[in-house]
């Protein structure tokens, strides 16, 4: 009788054991299931880097404004372009054709 | 010196033209006459470099705008035998002291009616600078135009 309690008892016991382990391990399933799918979006939004695997956040460039040059080299360039278009109006004058009227200008001010 | 307006001229047509003028000094930097004078002489260049420029609006200041620069030889200001006779650039002497000869309408027109000939080479002359500016003058603005149709059109 004493043997028939003592194994009762212990599949009770075994019994609340598994229990507790199956509450245990299926809550644990559920809250990471949560998380987890999260965590490809931030990997894939970060550029690979050498030597470092963090989601670190991009350093944000302020924009900055063009430069303008000084009106003195813009007037310089001006005077460059006229001449050097002058040039290539006299080679057409000299030698007319629709090539070298429509030839390319290697003027920087509008290149 | 030979300036290009006398071309043609014998060396005593041309002594007589020359001796209708006034020789001028202008100091370097020094406007010769402004866009909108009245052109009253027309100048041929004997030494330095005469700038010819045009105002353009560049960031909201006006500026003179290179358009030409004329050599010795060459011939600046012929507005001068042109209606309305008001310049239509601005000249100024280039980085040094400029010497020009100033030829002022009146004595041209006398010389002119005076002599027919030497006045028909001086008018042909005249024509082939004025042609010339004409057809460089074209010539950049349909390079111009071009630029722009094409970027315009990309």
């Amino acid at each position: 009788m004493e043997m028939l309690l003592m194994g009762l008892c212990m599949a009770v016991f075994g019994v609340g054991v598994a229990a507790v382990a199956f509450g245990a391990a299926t809550r644990s399933e559920s809250s990471d299931s949560v998380v987890q799918p999260q965590l490809p979006l931030v990997k894939a939004a970060v550029p690979a880097r050498f030597f470092s695997d963090h989601a670190a956040v991009t350093p944000t460039v302020p924009p900055v404004p063009p430069r303008q040059v000084p009106i003195e080299v813009l007037l310089l360039q001006i005077e460059n372009h006229v001449r050097m278009e002058q040039a290539a109006a006299e080679v057409f004058i000299a030698f007319p054709s629709e090539a070298r009227l429509h030839s390319k200008t290697t003027s920087p001010f509008v290149n | 010196m030979t300036h290009e307006l006398l071309n043609g001229l014998t060396s005593a047509e041309a002594e007589q033209v020359l001796r209708l003028g006034t020789r001028l000094m202008v100091p370097a930097g020094t406007e010769l006459f402004r866009l909108g004078d009245p052109a009253d002489r027309l100048f041929l260049t004997e030494r330095g470099r005469i700038r010819l420029t045009m105002p353009m609006q560049v960031r909201g200041r006006e500026e003179d705008i290179f358009v030409e620069e004329m050599a010795p030889g060459q011939t600046v200001g012929w507005s001068a035998l042109i209606p309305p006779y008001r310049f239509t650039l601005t000249a100024t002497a280039s980085l040094h002291e400029a010497k020009v000869i100033a030829l002022p309408r009146e004595a041209l027109h006398g010389y002119f009616a005076a002599n027919p000939a030497a006045g028909y080479k001086i008018a042909l002359n005249l024509a082939v600078v004025i042609g010339h500016r004409l057809q460089l003058s074209q010539t950049m603005w349909v390079r111009e135009m071009q630029r722009t149709v094409e970027v315009r059109s990309a």
